[in-house]
């Protein structure tokens, strides 16, 4: 078997060949790696079951605080003895010199060992020596130990222990884990002199890269337009700043209706349009207004410059200027509303509109064109029901039903253009118009529920979608 | 889209008739109602701007009784000419110049018909109404009226010093303060300002009933015991004021109302007589625009269903439109309805073939080459909004400010300027990426925007690259290499003479093509680095497309 190992694994497996059962920080000593590499070459040697790590406990015993002190001082009950050597003392002259818990224990103690006699008297209690204190075996353990930390196992007297390790902070028990790391049987046959010819660990991960792309929403979108083009479509284009003409009143929406209004639309500020329509056609837009809506049309509102709102004001303007007898027309791009920005609006997005003039153009002919961009979309399940919108008639919507959320969808919107829109113009054919939102289609693709998420750039999104 | 709450259990009533609920919820939106909710019997229905006769289950009702086939044809409504109500107009009222009205009997309402009438009376004021400055509604109980006598009322104008006590009030309020204190006064307060005396109806009693379009007195406070409605509307525009009445009326003689008329003089007004329009429909105009043969008694069936009166003239049809469906501008609208009374489900869809070969636009092919050289060199897109924020774009940049274009009243404050630079959004997409992995390498292609004649736009390109080791020569390299693939454009980089505040002094540079400057390209400096809280080295470009590899 030819094995692939990596140069720290070599180090490793020579190392325990040599001497076998070493831990870590041994093999990185006499590796002369470092702990984390030889940590990785351990983790790499358990995976091929080259090497075995068998890990112990080992338990020291060291001194706490008071075992320190009492290491150079003695334990409090040697203290007292010491202090009552000469004679008898009250509680109060002793507890003076030994404070705090140290009294208590003192006394416990002393009295346990069988070493003091306390006597009661009307002024309080006294103590005094009953016996010469001998070395406990306490104190022998305490000086066993010193200032060192011991394997437990070394301690004869348990019970010593036990006691000191029931009084506070005077012994500490350390718990060690130890890997001690050996060769499996296969593996000390390796002879890492030879198993070299250039290969590499083709198994092993590879470090993560990304491919640059383009943008998710901009393949939907190019997706949509492939399939306008497939659909004998030609693309326009048109600026997103607008007149309020084009934008608005020549698609017959009254200077005062609610959705001109600031708060659903961006206007420019200072800023106005000069010269954005002949003459006629402003002409011809005022009277349709004036007659058909009863109000007093103004050439200064409809100078008013704004942020697109659809991208009908483009495909209006092109059927104004050229007047096609017959074509199939596209325009694609961002338009604007001014709404609060939430989880299903933004601002800011792209919406696509499809126009058809000229032979075959009665609204059957436009539910076959959604029926068959719906299917290009591998979106075969449609119905249409009626709607509204202000510039056609009849107006028809799309729904397509979603399997994976259970329920029917609005999608694109359709309809003819009214003959309000298209006779001051001098457009006399009808005119099928169709379109809507892309965003809505690329959350459904990418199976999104908040549609913030395309415009957030968040990398690891654009990376990895 | 405005939002009606329907109960299943009296829309079924209202039909008349043996439908089922589940009927009635399939047919709806073939009505062009959307079901926006709905929660057992109750559901919520947005409907379209242009029917507000559809803003109560009345109206709705109506449609359904078509569509259904149980009733068709014109609602028939009946104004009983010898009403005892009349209306007067003093003088002439500029400001609101015009009134209409109509006395509506023997009716029963209820807390939830009074609901669905006030839904009705707010769409109203809202749509047509705009706000209530074209036209706005009163609905009165009549019988209040009765009590004190008050037969002959007059349109006129109140000084602001005159008191009454206003709908929902417990005392007397001088019209001032009503438009100062209440919440109607302080919304709708701004249709009468600069006027010293407002518009009024009262008796000649100096009893006030209403000051329009703000609020009515509490006398003639409707309740669910009231059975005689006075109802008033005024307004701006004649049409307009006639266009709500005759939604009123005919939502009310779904909800078992007679009417009886308030008879209207002076200064242009008078009595209304919602009367119904004629248009001759041409029936070739079904196969032209439908795509659909149909006989033309079929499209008078079909017209009857959407609640129109329909009759053969000829090579024509005689097509009787009611007055409050003032939606119907011409023949075109007649189509529509006959797709709905046909149905729409009935309508195949057709495919013809496309006699235009297709094509994409020069700007869209030559921006979607840059894009592949772009993926090529191993720069990943992003797409940032065309309209953002002063802070992005010139605080945390600071670059020059002096030719802004805002936008008016946005409703959020990351999204208040044009963008004339596509960097300031690569800088900030960085920032919000600082966790992410490095190399970051960016590109966008997008508008541009820049006062002109009014505003220019073009489209530009701008790169940007992030890792410790970057520096100028490989942004330059990019540079180069972009507008050398597919392009063959050679670029000159010279030193700015302008001082550029973005860039580290001395690494950055102008762009130029056949000695025009097209863009620059630079080093990003430290403490623009530090405004985005980016810790590595930035480098990059933006160069204008439009004018160098299309118009």
């Amino acid at each position: 078997m030819s094995q692939v190992l990596h140069d720290i694994e070599k180090k490793i497996i020579d190392s325990l060949q040599k001497k076998s059962d070493q831990t870590p920080e041994q093999l990185s000593e006499s590796t002369e790696l470092s702990i984390d590499q030889i940590r990785r070459g351990i983790e790499w040697l358990r995976l091929k079951e080259f090497a075995k790590v068998n890990e112990s406990s080992k338990v020291t015993i060291s001194l706490g605080k008071n075992g320190v002190d009492s290491f150079k001082n003695g334990l409090p009950e040697r203290k007292l003895m010491d202090l009552i050597k000469d004679g008898s003392k009250s509680f109060e002259q002793v507890r003076e010199t030994l404070s705090g818990a140290g009294f208590n224990a003192a006394i416990a103690n002393a009295k346990k060992n069988g070493w003091v006699k306390i006597e009661k008297t009307d002024s309080g209690s006294t103590i005094s020596t009953k016996e010469k204190p001998a070395e406990t075996p306490e104190e022998k353990l305490i000086s066993l130990i010193g200032d060192k930390s011991i394997p437990e196992e070394r301690i004869e007297n348990k019970l010593a222990l036990k006691f000191l390790l029931q009084r506070p902070d005077y012994v500490i028990q350390n718990t060690e884990k130890l890997k001690i790391v050996s060769l499996t049987e296969k593996a000390v046959q390796i002879d890492t002199t030879q198993s070299d010819t250039g290969a590499i660990d083709v198994e092993a991960n590879a470090a993560l890269v990304y491919a640059a792309r383009t943008h998710p929403l901009k393949d939907t979108i190019d997706e949509i337009r492939e399939i306008f083009v497939k659909l004998g479509f030609s693309e326009i284009q048109g600026t997103l700043t607008q007149s309020s003409f084009w934008n608005f009143d020549a698609l017959f929406t009254p200077q005062d209706h609610p959705a001109r209004e600031l708060q659903d639309t961006f206007y420019i500020e200072n800023q106005k349009s000069e010269r954005h329509a002949t003459p006629t056609q402003i002409k011809q837009v005022s009277k349709s207004h004036s007659q058909n809506w009863h109000y007093d049309w103004k050439l200064s509102e409809s100078q008013k410059m704004v942020l697109r709102t659809h991208t009908t004001c483009a495909t209006i303007k092109y059927l104004a200027e050229q007047k096609p007898d017959e074509a199939r027309i596209f325009s694609l791009g961002r338009v604007f509303r001014n709404e609060k920005v939430s989880y299903k609006h933004l601002v800011e997005f792209n919406q696509i509109e499809g126009i058809v003039i000229g032979n075959n153009t009665t609204l059957r002919d436009l539910m076959g064109i959604q029926k068959e961009f719906y299917k290009q979309l591998g979106l075969t399940k449609i119905k249409f029901w009626p709607t509204f919108f202000p510039y056609t008639e009849p107006s028809l919507q799309t729904m397509v039903y979603n399997e994976k959320l259970g329920k029917w969808i609005e999608l694109f919107g359709m309809g003819i253009f009214r003959p309000e829109v298209t006779k001051p113009l001098g457009i006399d054919k009808p005119v099928l118009a169709w379109g809507g939102g892309i965003e809505r289609i690329a959350m459904l693709k990418y199976e999104l529920d908040d549609v913030r998420e395309f415009y957030n750039n968040n990398l690891n999104w654009l990376r990895t979608v | 889209m405005p939002v009606v709450e329907l109960n299943l259990n009296r829309i079924k009533k209202l039909v008349s008739g043996n439908i089922t609920k589940k009927k009635i919820i399939d047919v709806l939106p073939f009505l062009g109602l959307d079901i926006e909710s709905q929660d057992g019997d109750e559901i919520r229905i947005e409907y379209s701007p242009n029917r507000p006769d559809y803003s109560t289950e009345f109206g709705i009702a109506i449609g359904l009784q078509g569509l259904l086939g149980i009733k068709k044809g014109i609602q028939k409504i009946k104004i009983n000419k010898k009403g005892k109500f009349s209306l007067t107009v003093e003088r002439s009222i500029p400001s609101r110049p015009y009134v209409t009205g109509i006395i509506a009997k023997n009716g029963k309402l209820d807390d939830h018909s009074i609901k669905q009438l006030m839904n009705m009376q707010e769409d109203l004021h809202l749509g047509i109404g705009r706000k209530r400055k074209k036209s706005s509604i009163g609905l009165h109980d009549a019988d209040k009226l009765d009590e004190i006598g008050s037969f002959h009322l007059n349109y006129a104008v109140a000084g602001r010093h005159v008191s009454f006590v206003p709908l929902n009030g417990s005392s007397e309020l001088t019209i001032d303060e009503i438009l100062k204190r209440t919440d109607v006064g302080k919304n709708y307060g701004w249709i009468l300002e600069g006027q010293r005396n407002v518009p009024c109806i009262g008796d000649y009693g100096n009893q006030i009933i209403s000051i329009p379009p703000i609020i009515n007195s509490a006398l003639t406070t409707v309740t669910p015991k009231t059975k005689n409605l006075l109802v008033e509307v005024t307004g701006t525009d004649k049409d307009s004021v006639e266009d709500a009445l005759s939604i009123v009326v005919s939502t009310l003689q779904m909800a078992g109302f007679e009417f009886e008329e308030l008879k209207i003089t002076g200064y242009k007004n008078s009595t209304p007589q919602l009367k119904e329009r004629t248009i001759i429909y041409d029936p070739k105009l079904t196969s032209d625009i439908l795509g659909i043969e149909m006989s033309q008694s079929n499209m008078v069936t079909c017209l009857k269903k959407c609640r129109l009166d329909a009759s053969i003239r000829g090579k024509k049809i005689k097509c009787i439109i009611p007055r409050y469906r003032f939606d119907i501008f011409g023949e075109m609208d007649l189509v529509e309805e006959i797709a709905l009374g046909y149905g729409i489900e009935n309508l195949e869809p057709k495919l013809s073939p496309s006699i235009t070969i297709g094509e994409k636009n020069n700007v869209t092919i030559k921006t979607d080459l840059i894009t592949k050289t772009a993926v090529g060199l191993g720069l990943l897109e992003v797409l940032n909004s065309s309209l953002t924020s002063k802070k992005i774009l010139y605080e945390l940049t600071k670059r020059n400010s002096s030719e802004m274009i805002s936008v008016l009243d946005s409703k959020s404050q990351e999204h208040t300027i044009l963008r004339d630079s596509l960097l300031s959004g690569l800088l900030e997409n960085l920032s919000k990426n600082i966790h992410e992995i490095y190399p970051q390498k960016l590109f966008e292609t997008g508008v541009v925007f820049s006062k002109g004649k009014p505003i220019r736009e073009s489209i530009n390109l701008a790169v940007i690259l992030a890792h410790k080791d970057t520096n100028f020569s490989e942004i330059k390299a990019i540079l180069q290499s972009i507008l050398r693939t597919q392009f063959k454009i050679d670029c000159k980089t010279k030193t700015s003479s302008q001082s550029q505040e973005l860039f580290v002094k001395g690494r950055y540079a102008d762009i130029y093509v056949n000695g025009k400057k097209i863009g620059e390209i630079g080093e990003i400096c430290n403490e623009i680095l530090d405004n985005f809280r980016i810790r590595t080295s930035v480098v990059g470009f933006e160069i204008n497309l439009s004018g160098l590899i299309f118009d």
